[in-house]
């Protein structure tokens, strides 16, 4: 293998691996608080992957109950990106209100949460198929004006060509994994989500509106779905209502890859996966969806923790 | 002293029952404690005691009668409000945020004020009282022995500004002179006018420093009074003070 071929896969590896890392961090955030997986999440990346379609202005299809409808406003790319995150927050609010709280307040067992956002999850996958059919989509063909289609990462007389697309998608995705950190870490919010994280008990003993940090956790969980589903959108297009399944399916092998309830394993667990799979030579394309889990499968067997998870101490 | 003259209690717990599924913790439990007071709470074992905390906490729901503090039913509150309103707990076994720094830890128990100046100066000042702390101050507090563990327990509780410090077993499983450090702090505490109900399996320790106390014997209370007059009550020495 040539050393541009190398470097251009492992680019375009990151900036797949990019977005599975922000996406697994909407299942972390949760987890590292209520100890749950929140299977909704899937169902909320291809909501954000629609609304920043339909915010751009593009037009639905034929099949759906909105068969042809279009919204009469053409947002730039960026702006509907933004306006489907902040939809997929909303929707993570909902689901919250839905799906979450009402179980908890009761203190029911954690597996009835799960098997509550999974039917939320399966609910949601339906509505959309009923409003927008269940055809592909893709977004409008040149989302940012006139960069060219690739850009050269090599020499002239060795090119390293990366589709500007993943440039794209990798760049957004460190700028919100930055933020991300920056909440988490720098400010009173994000030491109070790590305190609710830590001991639920302890946070409200120390005044800590516990409700309302959890209600803000799938805001934040929700948004990163939305972003992500425009970024795997941008990347290989909308595949229909349960293109968000599959790659739902897959961010669970990131966080438990990485440690569950863990935010830097999260992020190591998203790039090796997308390193992983872009170095699946081109004849045996069809078996890169299995990368993912025999990566999992090797990890676990040395490290049942997960690669940065820590190991967990029965107590006696 | 006339009814009329006895200034409202800082809280009032009356006639309250608690329980867990359909263990009772607590029946018909009444207690009060006035400004200014350190006031103990002994017993054995399960008898109730961190349920009582707890519930004053508002951490547990309440299944009959009432709480009030400041002459308010806070029955019905949240237990951020609860902090709010100048309630701070150092719950059993201390509960360290471990994954955060001493620092931190501090700044969390000032997360209902807004006042940065004030809860800098504040921070300052708990350094001053507990050096150790101050040493300390980016180590993770997991990483604190015990007895440091403790002093963050009770200076992350101060943070808050309470003006009822509700304090559970802060002699367990401490070495005895760690144990006389922390007992100094809770006298001065008092001094300076912090309103204190304090729950000990040491009971000779909590009775020497106390104004008043009840015992709690299986979620009942059946002895209360002067903490002086307890420590030479007959039946108090016979079950506690052995
Ligand atoms: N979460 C819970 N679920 C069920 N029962 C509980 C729970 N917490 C406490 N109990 C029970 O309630 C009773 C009172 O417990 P509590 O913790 O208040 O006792 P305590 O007086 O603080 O004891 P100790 O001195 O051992 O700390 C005990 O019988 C205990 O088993
Ligand atoms: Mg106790």
């Amino acid at each position: 293998m040539s050393s541009s071929l190398l470097l251009q896969q492992v680019l375009n590896g990151l900036a797949i691996g990019s977005v599975y890392a922000i996406f697994a961090l909407g299942y972390t955030l949760i987890f590292s608080i209520l100890r749950i997986i929140n299977f909704t999440h899937g169902a909320i990346f291809t909501l954000g992957a629609y609304a920043t379609y339909a915010l751009t202005g593009a037009r639905f299809g034929f099949n759906g109950l909105l068969a042809n409808a279009a919204l009469p406003l053409h947002l730039p790319f960026v702006l509907a990106l933004i306006g489907g995150a902040l939809f997929a927050a909303v929707s993570g609010v909902i689901v919250e209100r839905l799906a979450f709280r009402p179980l908890r307040t009761r203190g029911s067992d954690p597996l009835l949460t799960l098997v509550s956002s999974l039917g939320v999850a399966v609910a949601l996958v339906n509505v959309i198929q009923y409003l927008f059919g269940a055809e592909a989509y893709s977004y409008p063909a040149d989302p940012f004006g006139q960069l060219p289609s690739a850009m050269n990462f090599g020499t002239s007389t060795e090119p390293v060509l990366v589709r500007t697309v993943q440039v794209i998608i990798f760049g957004v995705s460190m700028v919100v994994l930055a933020l991300l950190t920056v909440l988490m870490n720098a400010t009173r919010t994000g030491k109070a989500l790590r305190a609710v994280a830590e001991d639920t008990v302890t946070a409200s003993l120390l005044g800590i509106n516990t409700d309302r940090l959890i209600l803000l956790t799938f805001v934040i969980s929700g948004f990163l779905g939305g972003v992500s589903g425009t970024l795997i959108g941008l990347s290989v297009g909308i595949a229909g209502p349960y293109f968000g399944i599959a790659f739902g399916l897959k961010g669970l092998a990131v966080i438990v890859l990485g440690g569950l309830g863990d935010i830097p394993g999260a992020v190591v667990g998203g790039l090796l996966i997308g390193l992983a799979e872009s170095f699946v030579p081109a004849q045996y394309i069809a078996y890169r969806e299995a990368v993912p889990f025999a990566l999992l499968f090797v990890v676990l067997l040395l490290r049942p923790q997960g690669l940065l998870g820590r190991a967990v101490v029965q107590k006696v | 002293m006339s009814a009329g003259a006895t200034p409202a209690p800082l809280l009032a717990l009356d006639d309250l029952s608690i329980h867990y599924g359909r263990v009772q913790a607590l029946e018909h439990v009444s207690l009060d404690v006035r400004a200014g007071e350190v006031v103990t709470l002994i017993g054995a074992n399960g008898a109730g005691k961190s349920t009582t905390l707890r519930s004053i906490s508002r951490i547990v729901p309440i299944h009959r009668g009432r709480i009030a503090f400041d002459g308010r039913d806070i029955s019905g509150v949240r237990p951020s409000d609860a902090v709010r309103m100048g309630i701070a707990q150092v719950p059993e076994g201390r509960r360290m945020l471990a994954r955060q720094s001493v620092l931190d830890n501090l700044l969390l128990g000032a997360y209902t004020r807004s006042d940065s100046a004030g809860i800098q100066a504040d921070v300052e000042r708990q350094f001053v009282r507990f050096p150790r702390l101050a040493e300390r101050r980016r180590q993770l507090a997991g990483t604190l022995s015990g007895g440091e563990q403790q002093m963050l327990a009770i200076a992350r509780a101060l943070m808050s500004r309470p003006r009822l410090l509700l304090l559970d077993e802060p002699s367990l499983g401490l070495a005895p002179l760690i144990v006389r450090g922390i007992f100094d702090i809770i006298r001065e505490l008092h001094a300076a006018g912090v309103t204190i109900l304090l729950v000990e399996q040491n009971a000779s320790l909590a009775l020497q420093i106390a104004d008043r106390a009840y015992v709690l014997e299986a979620g009942r209370l059946t002895i209360s009074g002067h903490a002086a007059e307890l420590l030479t009550d007959e039946r108090v020495r016979r079950a506690y003070l052995g």
